[in-house]
């Protein structure tokens, strides 16, 4: 039974649960609705929740679990290796499981055929549905059986037992239906539990975050000692060990981009977010604000393939090569320039709400004492909107810390400690896409220092992100 | 501004209303200049995003439309079906390079045909004007159509990349005559052939519906999976972040307490939302596949991680427009005897729902765009076959449409730098559409209270 | 009516120092004021009075270009002042407006310092040759607000820490320290508790030898206490001008009475 066709018959069980309840509801009050304690409906609805929720929340469990059970299980059965070999091990086991399921299907194998399926000539068979394996001894070839006879029995016993939730939860609920049952309290108390445990998902996430970070981040200070990571000035990871993983030259290259980017960005993004504001009419900001928006809703990639594209040759070209500053169109300047033109309608849109939510009393206050519209911008708007200001600069300074593609586009590869802006530089996003996208093997240094790097970054966006939302919220409710 | 060496600075004259004094008409300059600051800045802004818009543009539009060759190829039984017996099976057998030969020898045919041959060009590179991607097509029609075997079919079939990108101005003589794929007599020859009108350029409907291609077949390289791919992932984000926001943001709004726990989970959503895209990529490449064993490349990993980046702008949205809701309508249904619940549920969410829909759709055109974390959890693999109809496909590998634009960008040949931008047209149409779609929302229900 | 208290009557030199005719105004297409003629006279306090939305703010506004600043504002008609048409293209309503002052309804101390608070105007219109000038400026616009003793410890603190009374003071003083020739003051006490206006009744009372003052507000009790000459408003018209006593002991218009007496407004 496939998943989509589990998560429907529970649908219509409880579907079903909400007629039988609210008929039951007013079969138990004679007919007469008005005995019930709370509308038939809320029976109905209290039918349908208890047969519906417990048995999906299984299910997800259960979907979550399964793989980690299956794992462990089969695991056992491998011959013990270290954590890196027995884990490309077991991603062998799991194609040759997808494999021999597959296989069962197109040439209609019956189970006992499969258990007598010998290692030899297998591959070519496996390849010819799709499944490419790199090695096979008997064992793996045993471990994907007992993968796959696992995974089959489990998934039997997760129709039957999320089936039997159900069931039992539509019982339970037809079973405590009566007349003064307060249906309505109850199931808005159930609401209730679901409410909260929606809002918790963003709290599970940023532990999900940090734990992911941290744990792994230990695993990597384990393999290499933290002092190199954060004191050692140079990076160069080798493919067979060996390698040196200092986190400067990326902080550097990061800092150095996003310096150039706010240079750019910030005094366009504000000027343009005071004219519209200020001097703009209200037609002309009725179109500019929303067309900002979409600006704003420009994918970064797009900004990328921008920079490897135009912006980068027309640097080098025009810049680099005749001031004989580098031959490269992946530069700094590229990626700061392009990552500037990014936050603009970031800067512009998030200035331009501060300065309008600075009073129109000063404004008056200003005019009223003969000063032009620009001594009240510069001597009484900006002052007073100075920290929302700050705060939206804080907050881009954070994105373009945490920018990945605009730098992996537009800023090179080569991890460097240098002041000029048209060489090729690289930071901390790069490197945890290419230490995570590359080859080498997960368990180590070299792929583990991504995440190393990765809470780094967090670490750093999030205490801008703190400061400036602090900052933000504060001067909020100075004017509110 | 202040100007204490001023000698007119003492206070007007009467009188001087109708003559501005020289300080006046210098603060009045000052006034113009950073008005026409302003407006600089505006022009600026607005000619960057010009620039980078055709830029995309200029590049990507030729990405539509591709150089087709067509011919008539008669099936020689001989080769696509050696036992003669049309067997599909027996058929199957015959790899693409037998269709290679058939689309060979007619190629040189219609060329003869056209009076076009010329000395100094072999039959082998007479067939290199064609892509090779041909043959697979042709194989892949008669296996669907046996009855074709023997019979002259009409078979129109995509250009070579280097033979497009001459009629598209990308490929000039100079650089064929260093190009190994591609030689300037074969370019002279595929100009004669567009002259007969072998030869046209016509809309590619391949390159929205059909799969990628690998790095040597530029012209064939579609979107169809990533657009997939990257529906199935929109799918999963609505159908998990729409409820659960919208309960997160109910209980936040409605319910809390206002207390140091709330204020925490407060910042944290904030927070969320300003964490880097490419962290939440770490997070669902430790948790989903490493923790849960989810596999690589497949939407409802992509799908999940997406919902995760997105819950904290829908929930900034719904929370925005539920507060919106005056305070008098909750008043009225609890005056009348309703539960806080009903009264949420019945007056307050259908009001805020127009603010609800146009954060959603927002979130999820942020989702739409978003490239780094998927590159994170595998999906740069190159993936030519259309995952399976959901839910299975859900575990299918797929690619999605950002993430596509970034594999093109990291392929040599410079056609895909065209597909590339073609790519983000696309993605920039959904875009589009989508806001467009948010803001008349807003336009539409927006109310004053 | 007899528990209000009388300002002196001396107008002295009764030379008119501006004159409106016929002004009308109008936001968008509404008609907000109708007709209006009244002529104010130097060293004297003017009250405008009349019930909430009758047209008082807005002329008041008018008389320092303030409406140019709110979009989709008309103004028809001529005011002049000292006879120079005030809305005559050649005009810089910045240079009117340091002639013309205002103090507006809420408090509005700009987020800076006390003393720069009050050294803006001068500032911005270059009346200091040095910072010892300005300082000079500054000490007399506080004195005169009567603020002087109460803030001269903390001059640097923030105009926004001090309290309603004290911040209303600032801003007088802020609007007397670029010395201008009237001084508009729109409902100034109805954010102030009584005795913070009885402090500025006081204060508007020794600005009249100075300045010509005019002031807009809601209660008749003041504006019988601060003025010389009442205007009263009504539905966008001026219905009566004249001398305070006048105006409250003998109006000649029946609306004037009913709004007195408390049976309009």
């Amino acid at each position: 039974m496939s998943l989509g066709i589990l998560v429907l018959a529970v649908l219509i069980l409880a579907a079903a649960g909400f007629l039988a309840g609210r008929r039951r509801a007013i079969s138990s009050a004679g007919g007469d609705p008005r005995r019930l304690h709370s509308l038939p409906g809320h029976y109905g609805q209290f039918a349908a929740l208890l047969t519906a929720v417990p048995a999906l929340a299984l299910l997800a469990v259960w979907l979550m679990a399964q793989p980690m059970v299956i794992e462990q299980r089969v695991a056992s059965l491998l011959p013990a290796g270290d954590a890196s070999t027995s884990s490309l091990v077991m991603a062998d086991v799991r194609r040759i499981s997808t494999g021999l399921q597959r296989l069962a299907v197109t040439d209609g194998l019956s189970p006992r055929d499969v258990a007598g399926l010998s290692p030899e000539g297998l591959a070519p068979r496996l390849r010819a549905v799709g499944v490419a394996v790199t090695s096979m001894g008997p064992e793996t070839l045993a471990a994907a059986r007992a993968h796959r006879d696992l995974q089959d029995r489990l998934g039997f016993w997760m129709v039957v037992s999320v089936l039997a939730t159900s069931a039992a939860g539509l019982g339970l609920a037809l079973a405590r239906i009566r007349p003064d049952f307060r249906a309505r309290n109850t199931t808005e108390r159930f609401v209730m539990v679901i409410l909260i445990a929606a809002s918790l998902v963003a709290v599970a996430t940023t532990v999900g975050i940090v734990m992911s970070l941290l744990f792994e981040t230990m695993n990597f200070f384990r393999l290499y000692p933290a002092q190199d990571f954060f004191l050692s000035l140079t990076w160069n990871p080798q493919f067979r060990g060996g390698s040196d993983l200092g986190i400067w030259p990326l902080l550097w290259g990061t800092m150095y981009i996003s310096f150039i980017a706010l240079l750019v960005a910030v005094p366009i993004g504000l000027l343009t977010a005071i004219y519209l504001a200020e001097y703009a009419g209200a037609r002309a900001r009725s179109w500019a604000k929303p067309a900002i928006e979409i600006l704003a809703g420009i994918p970064t990639i797009v900004y990328g393939l921008f920079a490897l594209v135009t912006v980068g040759p027309a640097l080098r070209d025009w810049f680099a090569q005749p001031l004989g500053l580098g031959a490269s169109s992946s530069s700094v300047m590229t990626a700061g320039l392009v990552m500037g033109i990014m936050l603009i309608p970031f800067i512009s849109s998030l200035s331009d709400d501060i300065i309008n939510a600075v009073p129109q009393s000063l404004r008056d206050g200003s005019y009223g004492l003969g000063a032009t519209h620009s001594e009240t911008v510069k001597q009484v708007i900006l002052p007073a909107a100075l920290p929302g200001i700050v705060g939206a600069i804080l907050l881009g300074a954070s994105r373009a810390i945490g920018e990945t593609m605009i730098v992996v586009l537009g800023a090179g590869a080569a991890a460097k400690l240098s002041l000029n802006p048209f060489e090729a530089m690289t930071t901390v996003t790069v490197k945890i896409v290419s230490q995570l996208t590359g080859d080498t093997e997960f368990a180590s240094p070299e792929t583990l220092v991504a995440f190393a790097l990765g809470l780094t970054l967090f670490a750093i966006t999030l205490v801008l992100n703190v400061i400036a939302l602090f900052i933000v919220r504060k001067y909020r409710e100075q004017y509110e | 501004m202040t100007d204490a060496t001023a000698p007119e600075a003492a206070p007007p004259e009467p009188g001087s209303l109708f003559a501005p004094d020289a300080r006046t008409r210098r603060r009045n300059a000052a006034e113009r200049r950073f008005r026409a600051y302003g407006l600089g800045a505006v022009i600026l802004s607005i000619l960057a995003l010009v620039l980078l818009l055709t830029s995309v543009i200029g590049n990507g539009a030729g990405a539509f439309r591709q150089t087709f060759i067509a011919i008539p190829v008669t099936l020689d039984a001989a080769i696509v079906d050696p036992r003669g017996n049309r067997d599909i099976e027996e058929m199957k057998k015959v790899t693409t390079i037998g269709y290679g030969r058939q689309l060979e020898a007619s190629m040189v045919a219609a060329v003869a045909a056209a009076g076009l041959q010329s000395e100094g060009i072999s039959d082998k590179d007479i067939a290199g004007l064609l892509s090779k991607e041909a043959a697979a097509g042709l194989r892949n029609r008669v296996l669907a159509d046996p009855e074709l075997v023997g019979q002259t079919v009409e078979v129109r079939a995509l250009a070579n990349g280097r033979v497009d990108g001459f009629f598209k101005g990308r490929v000039t003589m100079e650089s064929a005559a260093l190009d190994s794929n591609i030689t300037p007599e074969q370019l002279v020859l595929a100009q004669r052939l567009r002259e007969a009108g072998l030869i046209t350029i016509a809309f590619n409907p391949q390159f929205l519906f059909g799969p990628d291609a690998s790095e040597l077949r530029p012209e064939a390289a579609g979107l169809g999976v990533a657009i997939l791919g990257s529906a199935y992932m929109m799918f999963i984000v609505l159908v998990l972040a729409l409820p659960i926001g919208v309960a997160a943001s109910i209980y936040l709004e409605e319910f809390a307490p206002k207390n140091r726990w709330t204020d925490l989970i407060e910042v944290n959503i904030s927070n969320l939302a300003a964490v880097p895209s490419i962290v939440f990529g770490i997070l669902g490449l430790a948790i989903f596949i490493n923790f849960m064993g989810l596999p690589q490349s497949a939407p409802i990993v992509g799908g999940l991680v997406l919902t995760l980046m997105t819950l904290p702008t829908i929930i900034i949205a719904t929370r925005a427009s539920l507060k919106a809701v005056p305070p008098s309508i909750r008043d009225a249904a609890l005056g009348v005897g309703a539960s806080k619940m009903q009264a949420i549920f019945h007056h307050v969410l259908p009001l805020a729902m127009p603010g609800i829909l146009t954060g959603t759709i927002i979130g999820l055109a942020q989702a739409l765009g978003e490239t780094a974390p998927l590159l994170l959890i595998g999906m740069v693999a190159f993936v030519r076959e259309f995952p399976a109809a959901p839910p299975e496909g859900f575990f299918d590998p797929a690619s999605a449409l950002p993430v596509q634009v970034f594999n093109f960008t990291q392929r040599a040949d410079p056609a895909f730098v065209e597909r590339a931008s073609g790519a983000i047209i696309v993605l920039l149409v959904f875009l589009v559409a989508m806001n467009t779609v948010a803001i008349i929302l807003r336009r539409r229900f927006e109310r004053r209270w | 009516m007899d528990d209000i208290r009388y300002a002196e009557r001396v107008v002295s030199a009764a030379e008119v120092k501006i004159a409106a005719s016929r002004v009308q105004v109008f936001y968008g297409l509404n008609h907000a004021l109708k007709d209006v003629d009244v002529e104010i006279l130097g060293k004297t306090v003017t009250a405008f009075i009349g019930p909430s939305g009758c047209g008082k703010s807005t002329f008041l506004r008018c008389l320092n270009r303030m409406n140019d600043t709110i979009p989709g504002c008309r103004i028809e008609g001529r005011i002049t002042l000292d006879g120079h048409d005030i809305y005559d293209p050649r005009v810089d309503p910045v240079q009117l407006r340091a002639k013309v002052g205002m103090v507006f309804q809420k408090p509005n101390p700009f987020p800076k310092s006390i003393y720069d608070n009050v050294a803006y105007g001068p500032r911005i219109h270059g009346l200091a040759r040095s910072k010892a000038e300005i300082d000079e400026i500054v000490e007399t616009a506080l004195r005169r607000a009567a603020l002087w003793e109460e803030v001269k410890d903390r001059l640097a603190a923030p105009g926004t820490g001090l309290s309603g009374g004290q911040q209303q003071r600032l801003c007088i003083a802020r609007a007397i320290a670029t010395s201008p020739e009237v001084l508009l003051m729109d409902e100034p006490c109805s954010a102030l508790d009584p005795i913070a206006t009885a402090q500025i009744e006081e204060l508007i009372d020794e600005l009249r030898t100075q300045f010509s003052v005019v002031i807009v507000t809601h209660s008749m009790q003041q504006a019988a206490r601060v003025s010389q000459r009442t205007a009263f408003f009504h539905l966008g018209r001026l219905v009566e001008y004249g001398e305070t006593g006048q105006i409250f002991t003998n109006p000649h218009d029946p609306r004037t009475e009913s709004y007195i007496s408390g049976r309009i407004g």
